[in-house]
Parts: structure tokens; sequence; C-alpha cells
């Protein structure tokens, strides 16, 4: 069962705003893919406002240099859009891998970062692309970086009277990108390693590497060191053994030692050697 | 309470739901379509799916209040148990039904993804019907009903 609460459907950007500033205990409702099951779970509210109907806030554009996706689009619009598959790949790939055909069809990419769990799908692509968030409220619009919006699991730094309305992505031209998550079965299940990768290379050495790891930290973290130690040197074997070294002990210093780290860390030196060897 | 206007199988249904209703109870409980079921309440099983604008999606996890404007279709819209739509024969004569109760969802995103794709691929089912669970056939005869089917049904929305 449901909580009891009243909703409002928004046709309008204004009018969104307008009901999360005026009413009490209220909630954002896009796709409802997390939220509807949080209910059910037993967390409260009185108030809902619909942003699904919104289209102001769904498309998926090039703005300049920027690419700007709509918080409201959908793991499939994301994942289906050209614009994001030649523009940002990585994030074209981890959106259509997102639970099942009806997930993706219903939850949209703002939900999956404004519920901010650790093995969200699209934060490794959005982190390694240095992603901001555009925050509106009817107070006025701010830009918070996605590193920084994020503050623990599950929780960011969004306030009850804002709405997330659009990512702001810059193309990585001239690296070559990509995602790959592993998941105890292809649908449904949530990520339990997932590893983005951006790699500019020239002449058998790395010139720039960006690489971001979800679901072994408490949230999806860029892996700085590993990136910095990279930079430079040639793409041989012992790097990238050190490389994998090094990934490992940075993600062991974050979160401590977890049981299931016997499995995924070595798996995840796998990846990391397949994708630095290219 | 909130006034909706959609289209269910064809037929334009008006009717006043609750804010926190889900669409699955208003077809279910409201409406009669007792095809559309419930099964795990949290979107991973399949057995709630409906299309909404042709597009699979988890009756549970949707307010009913959302599809006001939109359209509706759940398996009766495929056909009846007088005339059976060419999808539906596929799965009998492919022995794809068995205890049945995932069958009205799958027909759902099978049927959704000859919409989209006249003559998909094998992983381009299985990728179709990944939200649908099916614990009696292991999928195999699933696969082969929507390949006999695939380019000779007259599928339209
Ligand atoms: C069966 C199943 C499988 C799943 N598999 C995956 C998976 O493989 N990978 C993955 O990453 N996730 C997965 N999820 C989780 C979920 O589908 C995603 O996180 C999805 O992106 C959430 O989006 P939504 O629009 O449905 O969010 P909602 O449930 O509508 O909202 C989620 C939260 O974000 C807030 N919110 C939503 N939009 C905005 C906005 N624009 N501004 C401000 N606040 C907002 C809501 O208030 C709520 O707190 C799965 C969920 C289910 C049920």
């Amino acid at each position: 069962m449901l909580p009891e609460f009243q909703s409002v459907r928004a046709k309008t950007k204004a009018e969104a705003l307008s009901a999360v500033s005026t009413l009490e205990h209220v909630k954002i409702i896009a796709g409802g893919t997390d939220l509807m099951v949080r209910m059910r779970r037993g967390e409260l509210c009185t108030h809902i406002v619909d942003i699904s109907g919104l289209s102001e806030i769904r498309g998926i554009e090039t703005n300049g240099p920027m690419i700007v996706v709509g918080a409201g689009a959908t793991h499939r619009d994301v994942s289906m859009s050209r614009i994001i598959n030649e523009n940002v790949p990585s994030l074209s790939r981890a959106c259509g891998q997102v639970g099942s055909p009806q997930i993706r069809n219903m939850g949209t990419i703002g939900g999956n970062l404004v519920n901010a769990s650790p093995a969200a799908d699209s934060l490794a692509p959005l982190l390694i692309h240095d992603a901001s968030l555009i925050l509106e409220s009817e107070g006025g619009t701010r830009e918070e970086r996605l590193e920084d919006f994020i503050v623990r699991p599950y929780e960011t730094s969004i306030r009850d009277d804002e709405m997330l309305s659009f990512i702001h992505i810059k193309p990585l031209k001239g690296y070559r990108e990509g995602y790959k998550r592993v998941t105890k079965r292809a649908t449904w299940s949530i990520s339990r390693l997932s590893v983005a990768w951006a790699i500019k290379e020239e002449g058998g050495c790395y010139m720039d590497v960006k690489i971001a790891v979800g679901s072994c930290t408490p949230m999806p973290f860029r892996a700085k060191e590993v990136e910095q130690f990279l930079v430079g040197r040639n793409i041989e074997e012992g790097v990238i053994r050190e490389a994998g070294k090094m990934i490992v002990d940075e993600i062991r210093r974050i979160t401590g030692e977890r049981p299931s780290f016997v499995y995924k860390l070595p798996v995840l030196k796998g990846i990391l050697h397949e994708v630095l060897r290219g | 309470m909130k006034n909706i206007k959609f289209t269910l199988n064809g037929k334009t249904v008006k009717l006043e739901v609750r804010d926190n209703e889900t669409l699955l109870h208003t077809l279910r409980e409201r409406l009669d379509v007792k095809s559309v079921k419930e099964g795990c309440s949290i979107g991973e099983c399949g057995v709630c799916t409906v299309l909404i604008d042709n597009e699979p999606h988890c009756s549970c996890l949707t307010l009913a209040s959302k599809v006001d404007g939109h359209d509706v279709k759940t398996v009766e819209f495929l056909g009846s148990e007088e005339a059976l739509h060419p999808l539906q024969e596929a799965f009998i004569r492919a022995g794809a039904v068995q205890c049945g109760y995932c069958t009205p969802g799958m027909l759902l995103s099978a049927y959704s993804l000859l919409l989209r794709t006249k003559d998909p691929t094998d992983d381009e089912i299985r990728e179709a019907i990944s939200g649908n669970l099916c614990r009696c056939t292991g999928y195999i005869q699933i696969i082969e009903a929507v390949k006999d089917v695939a380019g000779i049904s007259e599928c339209k929305g």
C-alpha cells in the first residue's frame, strides 16, 4: 500500500517550482521507479509533484561545446539519443543497461542522480565528463558539479524547494570511452561493480586518462591518483599492473575492507587491465 | 481525487482516481482488467506490464493519474478468445505458455518490439522480454514464438 498523499501534475516548470516551494512534506516524482518502491516500504510524504509531463526538461540538445540533457529524459531517451551516443558513449551504454525495458521507459536520469544510490549507473560516466547540474527553485538557479552534489549515499545537496532541471556534459573529443558493469544477472540487477573510462593515447603513451568506479565506495568516485600516475607513461604491462594495484589500494583506503572485496577487487583489476591495454 | 481520461484498448475511459492509486489497481479493481497481474509490486517481475503509448511500463509503479491523456493497452487489445492475435497463436504453437501467469505481460513486451522492429534478431527478442520473468518455460519457446510470427503479423499500434 502507498501512503496517503495529494498529487499535483505539473504542466510547466514554473508550476512545478511553485508547488515544491509552497507545499509541505513535498516530493517530486519523475518515473517513480525509486520513489514508488520507497513509499511502498513506508517512506511518507503528504504531497507529490509529478514532473513526468514536463517536456521542457526532457530534451537532449547540444549548446555550443556543451551537451544539455533534461533531467526528465528517461534512460531510454538517453540510450537512444544520437547526440549522446556520439558525444558521451559511456553514458549511452550505462543508461542502456539500467534495469529492464520497463524501467528504462519509466526511470529518468534526474531521478537516478537525485536518488544517489552508490550503484546508480549514470554516475560513473557523468563523473568522467565532469558533469554539472542545474538546480532551479523559485528563488533562482544554481549550478553544482556532480562531484559535490552527492554528499553521501542516497543524500545530495538538493533542497526541498529545488528541482534538478538540466545536466551539462562536456564531450571528450579524441578519447576512447566506455562503460562496463558487473551484475548478478543481466536484467533487473543493480551494478555490483561498474567502471567508466575515457582514455587519450598517442605514440604508445597515455596522454590523459579518466576513470570512475561505481559500487565499490559509498559513492562512485574518480580514481584521480591512478589517472595522474598514468599520464605521460608508456602503455606497457608493468604500468598497467601498477595502476591496478593503486586503484585497489585507493578503494580500500576509502571504504575499508568489505567481504565482497575478495571477489570484486580482482574483477576490477581485470577490467582495468583490459581497458588500459585497449 | 483526479479526473482522468485515457484510451484503454482503443476505447476512451473517463474516471476519478485517488491521488495515490496505482494504474495496476485502477485496471484490476475498477475496470476489471484481470489480465494485468500483481506480482512483486516493485518493478522486477513484469507481470503488471502494460503498454503506455505502445511502450512497456510497470503498472505497479505508475500512478493512475499519470496516464491522463495517454494510450494504455493490455493483452485484451491483441485479441479475444474467439479471434486470437497471430502472436498469441504462435505462443500456443510453440508451447510458450505453461502456467500462464507471465503470459499477458510477455505478449505485450513482444508485441511492443514487433511494432518497432518487424524482423527482430534473437538478441533483440531476448532484450525486449528481459523485463518479464517466466519460471516455467526457460524462455526458449517464447523466443521461438516471437520469431515465428515476426514479419508475418499485421502489428498495428
Ligand atoms: C526493478 C528495478 C531495477 C532497477 N535497476 C537499476 C539499474 O540497473 N541501474 C540504476 O542505476 N538504477 C536502477 N534502478 C533504480 C531506478 O530505476 C533509477 O534510479 C531511476 O533512474 C530513477 O529515476 P525515476 O525517474 O524513476 O525517479 P523517481 O523514483 O521518480 O525519483 C527518485 C528520487 O529523485 C527525486 N527526483 C526525481 N527527479 C527529480 C528532479 N528532476 N528534481 C528533483 N528531484 C527529483 C525524487 O523526489 C526521488 O527522491 C532500478 C529500479 C527498479 C525498480
